[in-house]
């Protein structure tokens, strides 16, 4: 089933244009990646599709229309900042997001042992810390289990064991066939967590589908030789590749998935050069992720 | 209705501000008329303390209070929880999580007119109870013959809390829509007034301004200000609008501001 369906979606602030005629769609059990640079549109679409921007034009459907007039009660979902009542304790704040969600008998408890939060469930919410906060949020998300999370930046100002926890919990809600919506601006996020990405820059959508499939698999390899031009020279006869790099002494090529390592070294060996240096590696995110924004730029 | 109410006591329930505010209207009401127990010269017209505590004045007398005491408790209550949830974020966190923006509109008036009937009701009680204890001769006719002071103080209530609402809703921040509340009542509406009328005698429309006549739904038409009345009289002025003028004018402000509040909310990002 489609979850959530956005066609031509533009939102401009006076002259800036937010999103422009955005297109993608999520559908059911995928962990979907929302990837861009800050101020790309990241935060300008979830807050469009959550209602609280208005569009300038085009659409957006949720479960393909099932849930109409009021979609977002089947939706939990953290953008940017926590909000919550600061004189209230944890569980009053949950009550509060339960009642709007018209559960009558909500999974409070489950929630805050979720989160690690149950201990502190009946201190107010200005005394939390900032990652409590941020726990508590993903908490409240949490809160009557609905079909759909959605989370902007969720590790965003958290120390390294808090991402870490807010990684594992997503994963773990994942695993329990839940879609989540999860915008980013760290790759390395996207990639561990997601299984599907769109990629965005100045509110353009760059690339969208699987995670392999935006993010291919080509290996990088760099090389060391006393003679790098014949070097290149003769592995061109024998393989597909790409020169990526030429240093001063090393050159870094990019060669199909399939290739093996040991497969180059046996090349350079036959035709008498010996390599000093052979490092094989997975063409790292970052350098795809600014391959793909620079060139939209 | 009852969720949208119900939902506005969770976010009430342990506003510290608020319980402050309601319990200041609570203690003050009868106090700040008990005070008039302790005058030691009473105008002739007055005849006795008791005064301010017999049917029917006992109605005006605490409705006066309760003009002054409801402009700054409810107001103010008015303007804290709404300003609060911009400040907090709350409001968008209530769309977030699946409130709409009409739901957000109707759960924040239904707030004022429970209040506003809360208030009122309060206000009957302690009437009553004044009254009660010291008239000698209880007449119905006399206890009942201010009862149209019961809708209008309600009304007064709620206009006060709409102001707050309206102002709120515009300015989102805590401090200066307080202020411009307040600034609205001693100096806006006024110079504003004045400004469009010069002559302070002639002609009534001087008085058709939203805090001016809100205020009038009760006004302190006693005996103490009768004799100004006379004056006022002689030059066919008045300085208070007839009730049902002060009803009309409110309820039409009223329902401006309302409609204005809704079409911001409904407009805007959050």
């Amino acid at each position: 089933m489609e979850i959530l369906q956005i066609d031509q979606l533009s939102k401009s602030y006076g002259r800036i244009k937010a999103i422009d005629r955005l297109s993608l769609t999520v559908n059911k059990g995928e962990v979907y990646g929302i990837l861009g640079p800050n101020g790309s549109g990241k935060t300008t679409t979830l807050g469009t599709i959550l209602g609280i921007l208005h569009r300038d034009s085009g659409s957006y459907r949720w479960f393909e229309g099932q849930h109409d007039p009021k979609p977002l009660l089947q939706v939990g979902a953290l953008l940017e900042t926590p909000n919550f009542y600061p004189y209230l304790d944890a569980e009053r704040n949950l009550d509060i997001i339960a009642h709007i969600k018209r559960i009558d008998d909500p999974n409070i408890d489950e929630v805050l042992e979720l989160v690690n939060l149950a201990h502190r469930r009946k201190s107010s919410f200005r005394t939390y810390s900032f990652g409590m906060k941020q726990r508590l949020a993903i908490g409240a998300a949490m809160i009557g289990n609905p079909e759909v999370l959605i989370f902007d930046e969720p590790t965003n100002g958290l120390d390294p064991q808090g991402i870490a926890e807010v990684r594992e919990t997503i994963l773990r809600i994942a695993d329990m066939g839940k879609t989540i919506i999860m915008a980013s601006h760290i790759l390395d996020e996207v990639e561990k967590v997601c299984s599907h990405a769109a990629i965005i820059k100045n509110g353009h959508l760059l690339a969208a589908g699987t995670v392999g499939a935006i993010i291919n698999q080509d290996i990088m390899v760099d090389l060391i030789s006393p003679d790098n031009e014949r070097l290149l020279q003769i592995l061109q006869q024998h393989l597909q590749l790409t020169l990526v790099d030429r240093q001063d002494t090393m050159i870094t090529i990019q060669v199909t998935e399939d290739t093996d390592p040991a497969h180059i070294n046996q090349i350079a060996f036959d035709n008498g050069l010996m390599l000093s240096h052979l490092v094989a590696r997975k063409k790292s995110l970052e350098a795809e992720f600014l391959e793909l924004t620079s060139q939209a730029s | 209705m009852y969720h949208l109410l119900k939902l506005e006591w969770l976010k009430l329930k342990n506003h510290r501000i608020s319980q402050i505010l309601i319990f200041i209207y609570l203690i003050a009401l009868p106090s700040l008329l008990l005070i008039g127990k302790s005058f030691d010269e009473i105008p002739e017209d007055l005849f006795s303390k008791d005064m301010f505590f017999m049917f029917p004045a006992v109605w005006q007398y605490l409705g006066y209070v309760g003009n002054w005491l409801t402009f700054f408790v409810f107001g103010f209550i008015a303007v804290l929880t709404i300003t609060n949830e911009y400040h907090n974020k709350t409001l968008r966190q209530n769309v977030i999580t699946g409130l709409s923006r009409r739901e957000y509109f109707l759960s924040k008036t239904l707030f004022i007119v429970m209040m506003s009937l809360l208030a009122t009701a309060y206000f009957v009680i302690w009437a009553l109870l004044f009254g009660a204890t010291h008239t000698e001769t209880i007449y119905m006719s006399k206890v009942t013959q201010y009862a149209g002071l019961i809708p209008r103080y309600f009304l007064m209530v709620c206009s006060y809390m709409t102001i707050g609402f309206f102002i709120s809703t515009i300015v989102r921040r805590t401090g200066i829509s307080l202020f411009l509340y307040l600034a609205w009542a001693f100096f806006i509406e006024r110079i504003l007034r004045y400004a469009m009328h010069y002559q302070l005698l002639e002609g009534k429309s001087i008085h058709f301004y939203p805090i001016n006549a809100t205020s009038d739904l009760v006004p302190f038409n006693t005996p103490l200000n009768k004799m100004a009345e006379g004056f006022m009289k002689e030059n066919n002025f008045s300085i208070f609008l007839s009730p049902t003028e002060a009803v009309i004018t409110t309820t039409v402000y009223l329902l401006l501001f309302l409609w204005l509040t809704h079409q911001m909310l409904q407009k805007r990002d959050l």
